[in-house]
């Protein structure tokens, strides 16, 4: 009995390591953060903060709201690391925390409800050649202005896409999740994040291509 | 002067242009968005100007942690750090 005992008990932490999802240097942090490191945390926050933050903005809008995205994401950390068995990986756990984060924060506020877009509203008709104006990112310091303005158009494109549209979109494009993962930590069917992923990108590239087409993004 | 709704075939791969940007259609899907593109000039215009939006996005820098924002947040680390 003692020997099976002993078998069962291998072949669990055996499967513990094969369920491990995360890299071999967030595992190491945790570990260290398990046994009692703070400063295995502060390494945890300087690897993720910056990425936290800026998908606080991205979702928010707000230099505040993103502030208090990325802490409440690192006081949910705090206090969930102890028993996180690392079944999915460091940066997917956090973005979820964020993720119900953003929630929490709209609602708080009392945001106008998550709106619908059609694909129909959204293709283009026959007479429009396929035609979309969109610009090229450059880093040519002589494209100051062009960057700036570039900057505030695709800013507020962002902000203009429904909530829903655009977590799935900074997930998927901004933040590299796969299809999977993305459905995985938002608790939606990976049809939905593909259906959602395409309206989004099809809804910003309508904002941008509006603006210096000489229109304005859609309100 | 109405404008034309789509052609059948162009919307067909409209709805799934994403995903084969993505590398996410099955290979059935795949080979016929591949075939209509190579005679739909609009419909590689879309696929160009998709990629065209997500990289632009992807390409626009990330913003720092305004130092009072990052200070603030290693202060709040501290503090539940010395309360155990």
């Amino acid at each position: 009995m003692t020997a099976f005992l002993f078998l069962f008990r291998r072949r669990e932490m055996v499967d513990e390591k094969n369920n491990r999802r995360t890299d071999d240097f967030d595992h190491r942090l945790i570990e260290e953060f398990k046994k009692g490191s703070t400063d295995a945390m502060t390494k945890i926050v300087e690897r993720y903060e910056e990425s936290l933050y800026n998908f606080g903005l991205r979702m928010c809008g707000h230099v505040q709201d993103a502030e208090d995205i990325m802490q409440d994401t690192f006081m949910g950390a705090l206090k969930g690391l102890h028993t996180f068995r690392e079944e999915t990986k460091l940066k997917n756990w956090l973005f979820r925390i964020a993720a119900h984060a953003c929630t929490r924060k709209r609602r708080k506020k009392k945001c106008e409800p998550d709106r619908e877009i059609s694909l129909e509203s959204l293709m283009p008709m026959d007479e429009s050649n396929g035609h979309y104006e969109i610009p090229d990112w450059s880093n040519d310091p002589s494209d100051a202005a062009l960057r700036a303005e570039l900057k505030s158009v695709i800013n507020t494109c962002m902000v203009q896409l429904p909530p829903k549209y655009r977590i799935v979109f900074n997930f998927r494009d901004l933040e590299g999740f796969n299809t999977e993962e993305t459905a995985d930590i938002l608790g939606i069917t990976p049809q939905s994040v593909k259906t959602r992923l395409h309206r989004a990108r099809l809804f910003l590239r309508k904002g941008i291509s509006a603006h210096f087409d000489g229109g304005q993004p859609d309100a | 002067m109405e404008a034309n709704p789509m052609h059948e075939d162009c919307q067909n791969c409209f709805e799934k242009i994403s995903e084969f940007m993505d590398g996410e259609t099955d290979e059935g899907t795949c080979e016929k968005i591949r075939g209509h593109l190579r005679n739909s000039p609009k419909c590689r215009k879309c696929l160009e100007s998709l990629e065209k939006t997500v990289d632009l996005y992807r390409k626009s820098p990330h913003e720092g942690i305004p130092p009072d924002v990052r200070a603030r947040l290693r202060a709040m680390m501290e503090m539940c750090f010395s309360r155990g």
